[in-house]
């Protein structure tokens, strides 16, 4: 697991008794662990009574309670079947379906079927865990980055592009059509990162102003010659050649549709991590965020860190843009990040999830994934509108940037209070 | 000072237990409940809508509406649907449905073309059925391609539009250049030629010249397009601007842009019209009083029937893959009267000109007919 820095920096100050912590006591705490488990909690609580107001025959087994005297307790049924079967689709359709593994188990077939769920999570949570990783090393440096959804489509047409327009084996072409989404990021983050370096442009303003410029940015290339697909009016690129595509990681025989680009997403993990923790540019880069006047008192040139965060985060960003395309879709087209589907927003929630930290926001992913995967098998099964989930997603963060709403609720005592301050530090500050 | 921490810590201990239990409860309970059911032998048909959503007023709510019909007359179908937020929901929305079960998967719109395709080719016994689009599933032989020879209706629009007209200046445009729009757009060109022939007039038609053939899959006309379908200023302009033109009836066929020529109709005041497009949202109530005083006409797609006829046929087991082609013999599309504008002698003229398209000796291509 991560290292919480306020954790050591709360035993090393002399002030508070050194205590050993039995398991209950971590429990208790308000360990961001426990906080974002106890905010999933209730984000279920609430997405709850949503299904329970939005459901008429839930609705109807209420209004009648006066008329019998068993008509509270079927209400109640009634109230706990609908919440149930929603959540148990949502359950079945991201992680696993108990019925359908032991199928599996007993008859060693559709094993195909029974892995789907978690190959769609993880599908979905490949770009995310990437993005995510890009506005959350912005965000350690101080950076507001909510520009990482336009810098993910400029990656996306860069490496669409590459991948779709030249010829050659895929030794070659999967680094090349990667390395132009980097690249695709990398111009788009650079804007912003030298006009605050250079300028002292707010950064929130461009990079917020700058999606808008590259949404449409999206529509002129996909309807301009090279780039549209051949004998098409509509906006849509070319298709990526095969050599270009991260190939499903079980063929694509297999039907699932988890792909390499899990690894990709890995190894963005670890680089984070090891240039969050163990580099010295990285340590400049936490200095900058945790206090900008020491960074500049103790001679780091805050310029250069602006440009380079800039630089990092926007490449990371077309990364998840590019591997989005090059792992679904293999191309791109009008919609492509557009509205709710901008992994680049939703990565700003996510990044907060996991307070910024590689391993949090591995997690914050999957959770993100899981949701929106089941919330499809949720509206296929139920009929409750797939929204649901985004709202449990909605109110996970409110509660999670709120850790003293949450403390108040649960009662929670306050072991480390750097740790809670810490989750929102530097968001408006 | 001990003692009331252990107490804090017990009612910690109480409220986070409650919490757990009630989701505990929760997952219990459904296990029972899901354990009963699905057992019926029901025919599930299930619709993924592109990004408009069941609400969108038009195209994808005009397909589960289909649905919903179709699961009304035959107690056995149970509907569900999808809204793919994105390109990239079409491949698992589509292979959600096929996991659960569904008997049809209704696809709708020419954009899920691809998707639709590959899911036909990987399983050849799903039967599909897409609005507005043919695939080319080489593999299948279940999947029927929903498609409308708007141009027909269309036509009759452009006669009444051109009959009706004070200025004697009519307007159209489209959405985007697509064939299922610009067929439209076509037809209604023909319809205002066809009564200029008739009558010996010169209406004239801004906004569209038609290519040398229109087919629903290459119809290359050159006219005004917005270039999207939301964007309901741009089609406030386009609209005010053909008034100031001198036309006094337009006819946008760009989904809810046509809202924003709605406004301008308004702006403009009593005699400027607006012919609807795609389904009679002033008969279904869609639209409100006030702006369905400046309609006066709807030219419709039947995509609700064809897409109810297309579940019911798949639910009795009679489902044959192929194409169907709307037409004005089969309600496909056709022309529906919004206001009181025509008198019975116009309505019975283009009753019989339908029954003339019908027959095939009234062409709906604009090239039949001299330029007025």
């Amino acid at each position: 697991m991560t290292e919480n820095m306020a954790d050591v920096l709360a035993q090393a100050d002399p002030g508070s008794p050194v205590e050993r912590r039995s398991l209950w006591t971590r429990f208790s705490s308000k360990s961001p662990v426990v906080l974002a488990l106890l905010a999933l909690v209730l984000g279920f609580l609430i997405g709850a009574l949503v299904i329970i107001f939005s459901t008429n025959t839930v609705l109807d087994a209420w209004r009648g309670i006066f008329s019998s005297w068993g008509a509270p307790g079927h209400a109640l049924k009634v109230t706990f079947d609908n919440v149930g079967a929603a959540y148990r689709a949502m359950f079945t359709g991201s992680v696993f379906d108990p019925s359908q593994f032991w199928h599996s188990i007993a008859t060693g077939k559709q094993w195909d079927n029974t892995l789907t769920p978690l190959s769609e999570t993880l599908t979905y949570a490949t770009p995310l865990i990437i993005a995510s990783i890009a506005v959350g090393i912005a965000f350690q440096t101080g950076i507001f980055n909510i520009g990482a959804n336009g810098q993910a489509i400029m990656g996306g047409i860069a490496g669409a592009s590459i991948g779709s327009m030249i010829n050659m084996p895929a030794i070659v072409h999967i680094p090349l059509t990667l390395a132009a989404g980097i690249v695709g990021g990398m111009v788009a983050g650079s804007i912003p990162g030298f006009l605050k370096a250079y300028t002292g442009a707010h950064e929130v303003i461009v990079t917020l102003m700058l999606n808008y410029v590259i949404a449409f940015f999206l529509v002129f290339v996909l309807l301009s010659t090279p780039f549209q697909l051949p004998g098409q009016s509509n906006d849509i690129s070319r298709t990526m050649h095969s050599s270009a595509q991260l190939a499903p990681l079980f063929g694509a025989a297999s039907g699932l549709r988890v792909s390499y680009g899990i690894f990709i997403a890995a190894a963005v993990v670890y680089f984070a991590w090891w240039f969050l923790e163990r580099s010295s540019l990285g340590f400049d880069f936490r200095i900058t965020g945790n206090n900008p006047n020491a960074a500049r008192a103790s001679g780091i040139n805050a310029r250069r860190v602006i440009v380079v965060v800039f630089l990092i985060s926007g490449g990371l960003a077309g990364l998840a843009g590019v591997v989005q395309v090059s792992s679904t879709t293999h191309y791109v087209d009008g919609n492509f990040l557009i509205g709710s589907a901008g992994i680049g927003f939703t990565a700003i929630t996510v990044a907060l999830l996991g307070r910024n930290r590689p391993m949090g926001i591995v997690w914050g992913s999957l959770l993100f994934a899981a949701l929106g995967v089941g919330g499809r098998n949720m509206q296929a099964a139920t009929g409750i509108p797939l929204d649901l989930a985004t709202i449990i997603q909605s109110v996970v963060v409110l509660f999670v940037a709120t850790p003293v709403l949450v403390k108040e609720i649960f009662r929670l005592r306050s072991s480390s209070a750097q740790g809670i301050q810490l989750a929102t530090k530097g968001w408006g500050s | 000072m001990k003692r009331g921490e252990k107490m804090g810590t017990l009612r910690r201990l109480g409220s986070v237990l409650g919490a757990g239990a009630l989701v505990l409860g929760t997952l219990t309970v459904t296990v029972a409940a899901t354990a009963t059911a699905g057992a019926a032998s029901n025919f599930k048909a299930c619709v993924v809508t592109d990004t408009g959503g069941i609400n969108d007023k038009s195209f994808n709510a005009s397909a589960y509406q289909g649905l919903l019909n179709a699961a009304k007359a035959d107690p056995s179908i149970k509907p569900s649907y999808l809204s793919s937020t994105s390109s990239s929901d079409y491949a698992p929305n589509i292979s959600t449905f096929e996991k659960k079960g569904c008997g049809i998967i209704i696809t709708v719109g020419f954009l899920m073309d691809a998707a639709t395709a590959a899911a036909a080719n990987a399983d050849p016994s799903q039967k599909f059925a897409i609005v507005d689009d043919a695939p080319a599933a080489k593999k299948s032989h279940e999947v029927l391609a929903l498609q409308y020879n708007t141009n027909q209706g269309a036509f009759l629009g452009g006669y009444f539009a051109a009959a009706t007209s004070k200025s004697k200046i009519v307007a159209t445009y489209g959405g985007a250049d697509i064939p299922p729009v610009t067929i439209y757009m076509d037809g209604f060109v023909a319809g205002v030629r066809y009564y200029d022939k008739l009558n010996h007039a010169t209406v004239k038609v801004l906004g569209y010249t038609p290519p040398k053939v229109c087919t629903l899959t290459n119809c290359a006309g050159k006219g005004t397009f917005v270039g999207n379908f939301t964007d309901q200023t741009a089609g406030k302009t386009i609209a005010a601007g053909d008034f100031s033109n001198g036309a006094d009836i337009v006819f946008p066929v760009a989904g809810s842009v046509g809202l924003g020529s709605i406004a301008a109709a308004q702006q403009a005041g009593t005699g400027h019209f607006v012919v609807w497009v795609d389904s009679d949202s002033c008969a279904t109530k869609a639209l409100d009083a006030a702006q369905c005083k400046y309609i006066d006409g709807t030219v419709y797609k039947g995509v609700t029937p064809s897409v109810e006829a297309a579940v019911l046929s798949a639910a009795k087991g009679t489902f044959t893959g192929g194409t169907y082609l709307g037409n004005l013999k089969n309600n496909g599309t056709g022309f529906a009267y919004d206001t009181t504008n025509a008198s019975a002698a116009l309505k019975a003229k283009i009753t019989s000109i339908a029954k003339g398209i019908e027959a095939g000796t009234i062409s709906v291509n604009p090239n039949s007919y001299p330029v007025g």
